[in-house]
């Protein structure tokens, strides 16, 4: 039996003084890699926010492993486990990748698992070992897209939220970003709610998909069969 | 030349110290502090009642002006700023408040301490004498000494604590240090009390040498701001090269400039506004503030 690690029910956001999500329902099971596609604007990055704790809710709830979710601060929310990858990147850039790693652990205190997170996550990222004590800033963008993933492994997250990883970055480096969620998600048993506008990409690395329009879901279903639909194609794989 | 250099220096370590609680209040919370200076003071004063008035040992008293800034920049951030800077989109609002703050210290202090200069019993007596070269007290030996190793601690801890890259992650991207966990709140509280502590020390440092009264908040305050300008809002190397350079301009101007009335200032502030208008961002800021 499958046990699932996030379950939205019903969950609306009033923001901006218009509704972002009207009435969201969505699971992500244990172990799981789930897309979430869609035109901007549509809600995707408001589905994160309420995750993360960025932003309350208006009405709804949101299990987390069984536990109500929605209420906690974002500093709770990273210590449960769920961790997120925010769009553009977003590095420390005037911090060393090293500190931009140790940022990643700010909410553990076993010094010795830390040591070990950070040993893996230079292995899978071995450039980020190259360029250790560099200051971020100075990273090409898909290096700061490892970093970013990078730092994020570090709070050993249970939960990764990945918000446009391939956005702005070199199609050849797509690939090793998307390998590299596949590999995440399959060695670390970290399951992944994976936001994208690269809808293709998204579909061919994910078990299940949702994809949204205007502040709700409009179609879900498993992934590979969603890459096949007409409806996706026509609106989401532009023919 | 040696003789203007030491006063440089040793003006330069206070300006700095000085400076950096300025700049650290800034980078974290996009607050001016305009009530920077009056903190100096109530520093300056907690130092002469704990060291000249009760007669304990000076470390005694400086501790007590920092744990004393400590609080007092503690419960200003919870009280004062959080709840306006939570309710307000608006920048002023922060200024306005740290202005009034400002307003409210001055009051305050001329209230407990009265309106004399205060100055205390001198820590150490002599006076150095290296070959006519260099001529210093020793107190003020110890006070530049003490200066330097305060701000060496404070780099340490921003730059090898947990808590001190936190606070730099914070200041450099809010949302993803709160992604990673950092608890906003209480890291601005820590930001504000480390501050006023800076603060508060250097005013317990200083009484010892110069002394201090409640009318000297305000002058402080824009000194302090000017170092901030000349190295660049928010960046610790900047404060403490501001610091560096308003001391040692100050202890040129006092000597070269002393023969044609006290115009010291004025010239620092034509260079400044000269500097400005060409750097903006300051030596080491960065242009986006």
């Amino acid at each position: 039996m499958t046990t699932q690690i996030l379950n939205f029910e019903d969950v609306k956001l009033y923001y901006d003084h218009v509704y972002a999500l009207k009435g969201v329902s969505l699971h992500i099971n244990e172990g799981e890699t789930v897309a979430l596609i869609g035109a901007n604007g549509a809600g995707k990055s408001s589905i994160l926010r309420v995750i993360t704790g960025l932003n309350s809710l208006t009405e709804g709830q949101i299990y987390y492993q069984g536990q109500r979710l929605d209420g906690a601060s974002p500093d709770e929310i990273v210590k449960k486990g769920i961790v997120m990858v925010p769009e553009g990147r977003r590095v420390f850039p005037f911090l060393s990748v090293k500190d931009n790693l140790m940022m990643g652990a700010f909410s553990r205190t076993d010094k010795a698992g830390i040591k070990q997170t950070l040993e893996k996550v230079l292995v899978r990222f071995p450039r980020l070992k190259e360029r250790y004590y560099q200051s971020a800033g100075t990273l090409s963008g898909g290096e700061q897209q490892m970093l970013v993933i990078g730092r994020a492994l570090m709070a050993k997250p249970k939960l990764l939220l990945l918000d446009e990883p391939s956005l702005g970055i070199a199609p050849k480096l797509v690939q090793d970003i998307a390998r590299s969620i596949v590999e995440i998600n399959r060695d670390e048993k970290v399951s992944v709610l994976l936001v994208e506008q690269n809808s293709r990409m998204a579909l061919s690395i994910s078990h299940r998909a949702y994809a949204m329009a205007t502040g709700s879901i409009a179609l879900s279903g498993l992934s590979a069969e969603l890459l096949e639909d007409d409806r996706v194609k026509k609106l989401y794989l532009g023919g | 030349m040696e003789q203007v250099l030491t006063n440089g220096v040793y003006l330069g370590a206070q300006y700095a110290l000085i400076a950096l609680g300025l700049t650290l209040i800034f980078a974290l919370m996009n607050v001016l502090n305009f009530a920077h200076g009056q903190m100096y003071v109530l520093g300056g004063f907690v130092t002469y009642t704990v060291y000249g008035q009760f007669e304990m040992p000076f470390v005694v008293a400086i501790l007590a002006s920092a744990v004393t800034l400590a609080i007092v920049g503690a419960l200003v951030e919870k009280f004062l700023f959080r709840p306006v800077l939570k309710n307000s989109e608006r920048e002023e609002s922060s200024m306005l408040l740290a202005a009034g703050l400002a307003f409210f210290l001055d009051a305050v202090i001329l209230l407990l301490f009265g309106e004399k200069q205060r100055g205390v019993p001198k820590i150490i007596d002599g006076v150095m004498n290296w070959d006519f070269l260099i001529i210093i007290p020793y107190d003020r030996i110890l006070i530049g000494v003490l200066a330097i190793t305060f701000i060496v601690t404070f780099i340490l801890f921003m730059q090898y604590s947990k808590p001190g890259r936190a606070m730099r992650a914070l200041a450099q991207d809010k949302v993803a240090a709160q992604l990673m966990g950092v608890n906003v709140t209480r890291y601005s509280m820590l930001g504000f009390a480390l501050g006023a502590m800076l603060a508060g020390i250097a005013g317990g440092l200083l009484v010892s040498i110069v002394g201090v009264n409640s009318g000297i908040g305000g002058p402080i305050s824009i000194k302090a701001f000017m170092m901030v300008m000349i190295g660049g809002a928010g960046v610790i190397s900047g404060a403490i090269a501001g610091g560096f350079i308003l001391g040692m301009l100050e202890s040129i101007g006092l000597t070269v400039l002393v023969a044609y009335g006290d115009m010291t200032y004025l010239l620092i502030f034509v260079s400044l506004m000269i500097f400005l208008s060409i750097r903006p961002q300051g030596l080491m800021g960065k242009p986006w503030g």
